[in-house]
C-alpha cells in the first residue's frame, strides 16, 4: 500500500476521524484506486469477522446462568443474601399467594360465623324465631332473603343466584351465607396475584425509560452520516417481548392506565429494534421526536414511581 | 436481591453470547474453552464487581477479564484442552443440512485461522472492533492501552489480514486451475 492515505482509511471506516478529514479522504477515495480497493477489502474483512457466528448452544447458555447465580450465593459472605433464580421467585411467589388465600378463607370463615345473629335481627315476614328457640344454622338459611342483602347466595342445595366475584367464590360453600358488603375483603386475592405483574411493570417501565434516555443522546454527528445504536438496539428487542406480555397480562387484570402507555411504548420499541446496524441520523431523530410528542419518558417515570409507591 | 440478579440476568444475556464469540476468535476456535472463559468472566463480575461498577462500565469490564484469562490460557500447556474439543466435536449431533454447515464451518475456520497470525493485541482489537463496534476510546479501555497504539493496531491487523487474504485467494485460484 503506496499511498500515504491508507492508513486513514481504516480510521475512516471506524468513524473516528474528524468531519472534515473524513470528507478529504472520502474525496481522495474516490480519485485514487489503490486507496478505493483498500476500502473494499477493509470493509469485506469487517463483514468476514463480524459475521463470524459462535458455536454457542442456548441449553449452554441456560446452564451457565444457573451455575453463575448458584455459586454467587455460596460465595456471598453472608448467609442470608441468596440469589434467586426466576423460577425460584416464581414458586415463593405462589407460596405466598397460597399462604395468604389460605389466610383469607381462615378470617372468612370467622366472620361468617358471626352472620346469623345478624340475619335473626332483621325484621321481616319471616317468621320470627322465638326466645325459646335457639334457631340452627339450617334454619337460618332457609330464611328468605333481608332487605340488607342484594342477592343472597341460596342455601347450599341451590348455586348462587350471581355470578360471584373474584374473592367471593367462598361465599358459595355450604352453610355459610355471606353478604355483598360483609365478605372480608374479597379483592385481595386479586390484588396479590396482579402485584406480581405490577412489580415486573415497574422494573419494565424503569428500563424502557433509561433505553429512551440513552436512545435520546445518542451521537448523530458521527463522521459517515450515521448513529451507532447497536446497544440501543439490542435492549429495545428485548423490551419489545416483556412488553407485550405486560400488555396483556394489564389488559386482563383491567389496569387501564398501564396498558395504555405498554401501547403507546411497543411501536416505539418495535421502531428502535428495527433499525439498521448503522441507521440514517433523520430515521434516529424522528423516532426522537415521536417520543418526545407522546411525552413517553415522564410518563414512563410517574407509572414506575406510582406503581412503586403501590406496592409499597 | 431479586431484582439485582434480575439485572445480571439481563445483562448476561446480553453479552454472554457475544463474549463467548470474542473467546471463541481470540482462542482460534475452542469453543467449549471460550464457553467456559466467558462463564468464568461472569462469575468473576456477580462475585466481585456486580453492583459496585456503573452499569455501562460492566460490559468493558468483562471483555478485560475475559481477555486476561485468555491470556492466560495462551500461556499454558493446551494439548488436553485440544483433546478435549476434539472429543466434544465428534460428539456434536450430525447437522440437517451438512453441505451448509460443511461451508459455514470452512469459513469460519478460515476466518480463525487468520487471526490467529495476527499478535495478540492486534488481535484484540480487531475483534472488539469489528464484532462488538466499540471505540477507539473504549477499547484502548479494554486494553489499558492509548487511543493511538488502538488505531495503530486495529491498522496493522487489517493490512496483514488484506495481504494474507489476497494471498490465499490467489492460491485457491491457482489451485482450482
Amino acid at each position: 500500500m503506496s499511498c500515504s492515505f491508507t492508513e486513514k482509511i481504516s480510521s475512516l471506516i471506524d468513524g473516528e476521524l474528524a468531519t472534515a478529514e473524513a470528507r478529504e479522504v472520502e474525496r481522495h477515495v474516490l480519485t485514487c484506486g489503490e486507496c478505493a480497493q483498500v476500502k473494499a477489502d477493509f470493509l469485506n474483512l469487517r463483514s468476514e469477522i463480524a459475521g463470524f457466528e459462535s458455536s454457542l448452544q442456548p441449553t449452554v447458555q441456560n446452564r451457565a446462568l444457573k451455575k453463575i447465580l448458584s455459586r454467587g450465593e455460596r460465595a456471598t459472605a453472608h448467609g442470608w443474601q441468596w440469589g434467586w433464580s426466576t423460577s425460584a421467585i416464581a414458586f415463593a411467589s405462589l407460596l405466598l399467594v397460597g399462604a395468604i388465600i389460605g389466610l383469607i378463607l381462615y378470617q372468612t370463615s370467622r366472620s361468617n360465623d358471626r352472620h346469623p345473629n345478624t340475619i335473626a335481627e332483621v325484621p321481616s315476614s319471616t317468621p320470627v324465631p322465638t326466645p325459646e328457640q335457639t334457631p340452627t344454622k339450617e334454619e337460618k338459611e332457609q330464611q328468605p332473603a333481608t332487605p340488607k342483602q342484594a342477592n343472597p347466595p341460596a342455601p347450599s342445595k341451590k348455586a348462587p343466584s350471581r355470578e360471584p366475584r373474584p374473592g367471593e367464590q367462598f361465599a358459595a360453600i355450604p352453610n355459610r351465607q355471606t353478604p355483598d358488603r360483609e365478605t372480608p375483603n374479597p379483592e385481595a386475592p386479586e390484588r396479590i396475584r396482579s402485584a406480581d405483574s405490577e412489580t415486573l411493570t415497574a422494573i419494565h417501565f424503569e428500563r424502557s425509560e433509561t433505553l429512551l434516555r440513552a436512545f435520546r443522546n445518542v451521537r448523530l454527528n458521527t463522521r459517515e452520516g450515521a448513529a451507532d445504536v447497536a446497544y440501543e438496539r439490542k435492549r429495545a428487542k428485548q423490551l419489545v417481548l416483556q412488553n407485550m406480555i405486560l400488555r396483556r397480562e394489564a389488559d386482563a387484570n383491567g389496569d387501564v392506565q398501564s396498558a395504555s402507555l405498554l401501547e403507546n411504548l411497543e411501536p416505539i420499541l418495535l421502531d428502535i429494534a428495527n433499525l439498521p446496524d448503522k441507521p440514517d441520523a433523520n430515521a434516529v431523530r424522528t423516532i426522537r421526536e415521536r417520543v418526545e410528542r407522546k411525552n413517553i419518558v415522564p410518563l414512563l417515570q410517574i407509572n414506575s414511581a406510582a406503581l412503586a409507591r403501590a406496592l409499597d | 436481591m431479586a431484582s439485582e440478579d434480575h439485572e445480571f440476568t439481563m445483562l448476561f444475556q446480553d453479552f454472554y453470547p457475544s463474549l463467548c464469540r470474542f473467546l471463541e476468535c481470540l482462542l482460534g476456535g475452542r469453543a467449549p474453552l471460550a464457553q467456559d472463559l466467558a462463564q468464568e468472566s461472569f462469575l468473576q463480575l456477580h462475585r466481585t464487581a456486580w453492583g459496585t461498577l456503573p452499569p455501562d462500565e460492566a460490559r468493558f469490564w468483562l471483555y478485560r477479564v475475559a481477555r486476561n484469562l485468555a491470556i492466560n490460557e495462551f500461556r499454558k500447556s493446551n494439548t488436553r484442552y485440544r483433546l478435549f474439543d476434539r472429543v466434544v466435536e465428534a460428539m456434536r449431533p450430525v447437522a440437517r443440512n451438512p453441505e451448509q454447515e460443511y461451508e459455514t464451518r470452512e469459513r469460519k475456520q478460515m476466518v480463525l485461522e487468520m487471526l490467529q497470525t495476527l499478535p495478540e493485541d492486534q488481535r484484540t482489537a480487531l475483534l472488539l472492533r469489528e464484532q462488538e463496534q466499540l471505540s477507539y476510546r473504549e477499547i484502548g479501555e479494554v486494553m489499558n492501552v492509548s487511543e493511538s497504539k488502538v488505531k495503530v493496531d486495529i491498522f496493522r491487523a487489517r493490512a496483514s489480514l488484506r495481504e494474507r487474504w489476497a494471498k490465499r485467494a490467489k492460491t485457491a485460484g491457482a489451485s482450482a486451475s
